[in-house]
């Protein structure tokens, strides 16, 4: 369905001098860089995937999106989607995707929310029928009812969002991307979104692309993460691989009866653990111990500490996805 | 007291300032774009004034009316002040209950912040106009005309000029409480202040009675007294009174700004910002 | 075509439903631009109290020209306003990328987007000004001008839109454009007044280089004495259509290299 080979993207930016003399050069004669924000990345996506794509701030997730829904033309590279080039035939293309810009309304700010859609629907010249159906779907999946007659201004950011995940569903695109659909909303609007966002794939096998810093949306709705940091690609598979692969460390956690205990544990003397594999961290009274598994068994561990000092709570968890990720973005794979 | 006074909003003056630096290019563009008006109205005087017998026009000179167009200009400009259409946003995206936080006064913060972008507009407009003016009279008559005690005259009452017009537009931005776009009002003020200043139309072209009456009104002051002092139209009675009046309106919108503030903040408070 | 007429008129149908919500602030808009020229006329009245013709030109002649060249400025504001936003913000913050995810023409969608009633105010007081001075000069009109008059406004508004168009262009190379639309707009106001007036710099500069020249003068000097008949007349249909091809070029190319906002 989407494929991307090469794909690459510079932008020229301006070099400030300090100072008056700085400006005053820079107003004749200005410098500029260039920026490389997306550097030579690849993956495939097939129909009906939802697709997780995340990296920290900063990484190129934006322009690589931007790309993908023609917005911006690449510096290099090629994208192909559902057999189609973005940026070549944009007026064409667009019909066949829905986008969602979670920090960007695409709604008509003052009038009421039906409106917007009355214009979508000449806009994407959907046939009364398909319209009345859709709006019919929609409103199922989105619960729109209750506020479809109000001005978009006065609507929550729930309800905005779940109103632009309709105005994007319209015209029965193939393809979905959403940046960041959740942000800014509670736990219980989260659930609603994603519930509504697995619908819609599996009832229409809509292709999902969904960026997001949150990730239990992605643990939630992706089966597939691609992962990039500064404008290169660092993860493509499955969640599980990598829960797999960087799965093995654990956390410790117990509560001390006296503080000073902790100095009396030395984990990296006992099981000879590199920096990479071990880290503490204590407010003095309790202590979160993360260690590599394969380095030190669990039970090992447990044994170790219960037999040096004395603890009035213990437990050990599976490290999981967020701490993993957060692992990756702060030291590469 | 003095000391921390300008300890507490310096800061807001060096921040103007830079901002205009950041946006000089606009700000250039932007006053190329209204000094095209002087130009036009410099050719159709040219033209009024080939197309008549005598040498002058209702008093005035060729001359006079080309030092009055472009020191009107510069005059307008330069005692041009912004805080009505920014307390406007404010207002209206309720930022504005920001400013009660803040340990300074709403109305010195609005001033240091235009004072910090001004010493950027005085140096690019004031100069060049001045010498123009000056150079181009001095080619026409073939004598220096400049004189130095209306200049700086001049100079005190454009100051003038400028406080008038920043307390009239601070009570004037309140009026967002109740519009939502303050563009179509802006323009029917600023329309019907220029015309009642003097910018558009000489005052003096205007019947007696009309012209006594708008000399009274504060709309004078902020136009048309400073460029007939600059341009040697008064004598000095008429100048200290002139200026006595520039005075008067410059405290009396600064009280009302201060009650109009007051009853706002309950505003705020009530609506919850 | 039909399609674009048929979203157009939708796009105006939802614009006079936002206005409903904010009757008051857009009258103010109409009556603000409808005060200002009437000022202007009032400078205009005080000058021919005095002297009995300018440069040849009388009063009512004058208030013509000063009439007719409100209307394509008119019509241009009242349907392509929002032109100016894409030089003030809507590039600077990313917010183009609306444009470029729906299935139709960028610059059609940008233009037809707002409805600027506030023009109103420039329209009707060109149109009473333009009757107005007909109605005095009654015996030296030659009625089948007013034919090709009618005619040359569309290619007038094209002019000003064309101009737009690639003053607002700027800004996807430069982020902002807003203040260079700005200072070539207002040299649409040299064209309200006879070009004979002015020297040959101003000249060429508002027949040649922002040829606002040919979206009043030059069609109302044809319309009131006859003269240059060809020059007025296919000249402003040549350079409007001219000007527009080349603001469809730099909008395109300013599309490819539109490079939105954050990251």
């Amino acid at each position: 369905m989407i494929q991307v080979e090469n794909l690459r993207k510079e932008f020229k930016k301006a070099i400030k001098e300090p100072g008056i003399k700085g400006s005053v050069k820079s107003l004749f004669k200005p410098k500029t860089e260039i920026v490389t924000a997306v550097d030579d990345i690849s993956f495939n996506v097939s129909k009906g995937e939802i697709l997780g794509f995340i990296g920290p701030n900063g990484a190129g997730k934006s322009t690589v999106i931007k790309m993908l829904t023609g917005i911006l033309t690449p510096t290099s590279g090629k994208c192909c989607i559902n057999g189609k080039i973005p940026y070549e035939n944009r007026k064409k293309y667009v019909k066949e995707i829905g986008v969602v810009f979670g920090q960007r309304t695409q709604l008509w700010w003052d009038l009421a929310l039906r409106e917007t859609y009355a214009v979508l629907k000449e806009i994407y010249e959907v046939p009364d029928k398909q319209y009345r159906e859709r709006m019919e779907f929609l409103n199922e999946v989105l619960d729109l009812q209750s506020f479809i007659t109000s001005p978009v201004r006065t609507l929550s950011l729930g309800q905005r969002m779940r109103a632009d995940i309709a105005a994007s569903m319209l015209h029965n695109p193939k393809v979905l991307f959403l940046d960041e659909p959740t942000i800014g909303l509670d736990v219980v609007v989260k659930d609603n979104i994603r519930k509504a966002i697995q619908k819609i794939n599996a009832e229409e096998g809509t292709t999902v692309i969904l960026t997001t810093h949150d990730l239990s949306d992605i643990e939630l709705l992706c089966d597939r993460i691609v992962m990039i940091d500064k404008g290169n690609l660092v993860y493509d598979g499955q969640i599980n691989n990598l829960k797999h692969k960087y799965g093995q460390m654990r956390e410790l956690c117990f509560e001390m009866k006296n503080s000073d205990d902790l100095l009396s544990l030395d984990y990296k003397g006992h099981f000879t653990l590199d920096e990479d594999d071990l880290s503490i961290e204590s407010d003095g009274v309790s202590a979160t111990i993360r260690f590599n598994s394969d380095r030190a068994s669990v039970q090992e561990v447990l044994k170790y500490t219960l037999a040096k000092i004395d603890v009035r709570d213990i437990n050990v968890k599976d490290a999981d996805i967020e701490e993993i990720i957060r692992r990756i973005y702060k030291e590469g794979v | 007291m003095m000391k921390s006074f300008f300890r507490t909003y310096m800061p807001f003056a060096k921040a103007g300032t830079q901002q205009m630096m950041a946006y000089k290019v606009n700000f250039i563009f932007h006053l190329i774009g209204e000094i095209m008006s002087c130009f036009i109205m410099f050719f159709i005087w040219k033209a009024v004034f080939t197309s008549t017998d005598g040498k002058t026009f209702m008093g005035f000179t060729m001359n006079d009316m080309i030092v009055y167009i472009f020191i009107s200009f510069m005059t307008g400009y330069l005692s041009y002040s912004d805080g009505a259409f920014v307390l406007g946003e404010e207002i209206r995206d309720g930022s504005v209950s920001m400013r009660l936080i803040k340990p300074c006064s709403f109305d010195m913060c609005f001033l240091f912040q235009e004072i910090g972008n001004r010493v950027i507009s005085y140096g690019i407009i004031f100069v060049p106009i001045v010498a123009g003016v000056e150079i181009y009279r001095y080619f026409l008559m073939g004598s220096v005309q400049f004189n130095v005690g209306n200049f700086i005259m001049f100079f005190i009452s454009l100051q003038f000029a400028y406080l008038i017009n920043f307390y009239f537009n601070i009570i004037y931005g309140f009026l967002a409480f109740y519009l939502k776009n303050l563009w179509g009002t802006t323009l029917i003020k600023d329309v019907i202040v220029n015309f009642l200043s003097g910018a558009t139309i000489p005052l003096a072209f205007m019947p007696f009675a009309l012209q006594t009456f708008l000399t009274y009104l504060p709309f004078s002051s902020l136009s048309y007294t400073p460029v007939m002092i600059y341009m040697g139209m008064y004598t000095w009675d008429k100048i200290l009174f002139s200026m006595a009046l520039q005075i008067f309106w410059i405290f009396a919108f600064w009280g009302i700004s201060k009650l109009i503030w007051r009853s706002a903040i309950r505003r705020i408070c009530v609506q919850g910002g | 075509m039909r399609r674009a007429l048929r979203l157009h008129r939708i796009f105006i149908s939802q614009h006079m439903k936002r206005l409903m919500e904010y009757k008051l602030d857009f009258t103010m808009g109409a009556l603000g631009l409808f005060i200002s020229q009437v000022i202007q006329l009032l400078f205009l009245g005080i000058i021919f109290s005095q002297i009995p013709n300018l440069k040849g030109w009388s009063f009512n002649e004058i208030l013509f020209i000063y009439g007719f060249s409100l209307i394509p400025k008119g019509i241009d504001h009242l349907l392509f306003d929002n032109l100016w936003m894409i030089g003030y913000q809507i590039v600077n913050k990313g917010e183009f990328d609306k444009y470029l995810t729906r299935p139709i023409n960028s610059l059609f969608y940008v233009t037809v987007e707002n409805f600027q009633v506030d023009a109103f105010g420039e329209l009707i007081m060109g149109i009473v000004l333009v009757a107005y001075s007909v109605v005095q000069l009654l015996s030296h009109i030659v009625w089948y001008r007013i034919f090709v008059l009618l005619l040359i406004v569309p290619f007038a508004v094209l002019i000003f839109t064309s101009l737009k168009i690639i003053t607002a262009s700027i800004a996807f190379w430069t982020k902002q454009s807003g203040h260079v639309i700005h200072m070539v707009y207002m040299v649409n106001d040299f064209a309200k007044y006879p070009v004979t007036i002015y020297n040959n710099v101003v000249k060429v500069i508002i027949t040649y280089i922002l040829p606002f020249a040919f979206t009043a003068y030059y069609p109302a000097g044809y319309f009131l004495r006859g003269q240059d008949g060809l020059f007025s007349v296919v000249g402003t249909i040549l350079i409007s259509v001219t000007l527009f091809g080349i603001s469809l070029f730099v909008w395109n190319k300013g599309v490819k290299s539109y490079e939105s906002a954050g990251s």
